[in-house]
């Protein structure tokens, strides 16, 4: 178990795509500093800065972490990228606890940010995230993200017996959070026929079956609570910070529709911390798309995912709400940023603070999901409120 | 700022130069475990399954069966099982506008050395002996 991580304080900009000539450094620098003030810290105060960004192509800069750095005051800190595509900002909050559970550093502050919307076109983007799976195999069949989450999601439906019903209510209670939070892409207030009468973008996922592309930032600052004063104390503490992969190709898993490196890395963050999935009150979720929550919900260990979503489980007066920022659906995915806003997220919720959709019962355990490629890289947190 | 830039990449595929040397042709080449036996396609270096590094390449027919297919206005791509692998493949569907569900790989469509399925018609072959 981690026991000397704390959760010092974080802030995140809104996630939207930007129109107002902001550029992605002005983000940076608005959640680092709504994170220090959130923590009663200054800059000073930090000595080691990781920022996760997916992708060079997005940002068109090398080596952002020195640029970063510099852009946001952090004078002489030590500072580096982590990169695990989707999961690139999560697996950046990894890096952080494990420095300071290490010793490494005393402060660290997470730094996720990507420009996914405003820099390229959609297309480009989407050209980039086709080279996530195997460049060199599914990359280059020239198969797109949303059609290789079909795939999966149809031999998930063929096992399970899930509907598209299921995937249309996750799409719409995702957005019905949403309207809760103000820094959320996508607000909407849309029925199951809206989803169900929405363009087909890869059959069976339909547009609002899809997360958007998300411009953002946000940033956390991780502490032993010793090092910290008085405004961050009493704050959420890290339990398990564990990342595990899946086969890269989706062929090459025995089940196509299953989320195996998802449940490895489940099942042991939930020994590291001594816990049971049962004893979790509130889960962040990757919901890339509407069908990619229940899959992860899944191999989360979660007992009869399908009922349970069906039974209103996963809803904020229910045992175990799911997505309650609204999840990338809802909330938005600026790659980098996307990962540090749901352990924020999670964090917030455990210590009363979150500014968005509540959970009707308090949890005391929350646990965190992101992935790269189609849950390939999978990284999971869990934390426990003060 | 409006900012352009073409890259231009030139990849060697190293140990695993024959895979899309046959692929180029509209050949299917596996691998084959040396220990276990398991028939990979995509060809790998390692065996997934004992992670042994000791492979054979091994043709197939380039006959598959497609498992799910998703259509999207990008084109249609299926996941398919090639006879004599062991594993499963995604590939793009040369002729989407065919419904059936077998097809044989052919050459790569374009540079980019991906695995292209043509679906083909086998109302015939299931008649046969009904
Ligand atoms: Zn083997």
């Amino acid at each position: 178990m981690i026991s000397n991580v704390s959760f010092a304080g974080g802030a995140m900009t809104p996630f939207n795509r930007r129109k107002d000539g902001s550029s992605f450094r002005d983000w940076a620098r608005a959640a680092v500093q709504g994170a220090l003030d959130d923590a009663g810290l200054e800059a000073r105060d930090i000595d080691a800065l990781i920022v996760a960004s997916e992708s060079d192509f997005f940002t068109m800069q090398l080596n952002p972490a020195a640029l970063l750095a510099d852009e946001c005051g952090l004078i002489g800190v030590a500072a580096k990228r982590v990169e695990g595509g989707g999961a690139s900002g999560h697996l950046a909050v990894h890096a952080g606890v494990a420095e300071v559970a290490s010793g490494m550093a005393c402060r660290v502050l997470v730094l996720g940010v990507e420009p996914s919307a405003s820099h390229l076109k959609g297309a480009d983007v989407g050209a980039l995230y086709g080279l996530s799976f195997d460049a060199w195999t599914d990359g280059m069949t020239g198969i797109d993200s949303t059609s290789l989450y079909a795939l999966s999601a149809q031999a998930f439906m063929a096992r399970t017996g899930a509907t598209l019903d299921d995937f249309a209510r996750i799409a719409v209670r995702n957005r019905a959070h949403a309207r809760m939070n103000a820094n959320a892409h996508l607000p909407l207030d849309v029925s199951l026929d809206e989803v169900a009468a929405s363009p087909v973008v890869a059959s069976p996922y339909r547009r609002l079956d899809c997360s958007p592309l998300s411009d953002g930032a946000a940033a956390i600052i991780l502490a032993n609570a010793s090092d910290l004063p008085a405004r961050a104390q009493g704050r959420a503490r890290f339990r398990a910070a564990v990342s595990a992969v899946d086969a890269v190709r989706l062929g090459e898993r025995q089940d196509a529709g299953f989320f195996g490196g998802k449940q490895r890395a489940a099942q042991r963050a939930y020994e590291i911390a001594g816990v049971t999935a049962a004893e979790i009150g509130l889960a962040e979720v990757y919901d890339s798309y509407s069908g990619a929550q229940l899959q992860s919900l899944e191999a989360l260990g979660f007992a009869d995912v399908i009922a349970a979503e069906r039974d209103g489980a996963f809803t904020a007066q229910g045992a175990m709400p799911v997505n309650l920022s609204g999840g990338l659906l809802g909330q938005g995915a600026p790659v980098g940023a996307t990962g540090v806003a749901q352990v924020l997220t999670a964090a917030l919720q455990l210590e009363g603070r979150y500014f968005g959709q509540q959970a009707t019962h308090a949890p005391r355990y929350a646990l965190v999901d992101t992935h790269g490629g189609i849950a390939t890289l999978n990284a999971i947190s869990i934390l426990e409120a003060p | 700022m409006k900012y352009q830039m073409t890259l231009d990449y030139t990849i060697p595929f190293g140990d695993l130069q024959p895979y899309f040397d046959a692929l180029r042709d509209g050949q299917a080449l596996a691998s084959k475990c040396d220990s276990c036996g398991i028939v990979a396609f995509p060809a790998r270096t390692n065996c997934a399954s004992c992670r042994d590094a000791s492979m054979q390449w091994t043709p197939l027919t380039g006959t598959a069966h497609v498992l799910f297919r998703t259509d999207a206005n990008g084109g249609s791509y299926a996941l398919v099982k090639f006879d004599g692998a062991d594993t499963t493949s995604t590939v793009a569907l040369k002729n989407p506008e065919n419904n059936t569900t077998i097809g044989t790989l052919v050459a790569p469509i374009g540079d980019a050395p991906g695995l292209w399925l043509t679906l083909i018609d086998t109302e015939n072959e299931e008649h046969d002996g009904h």
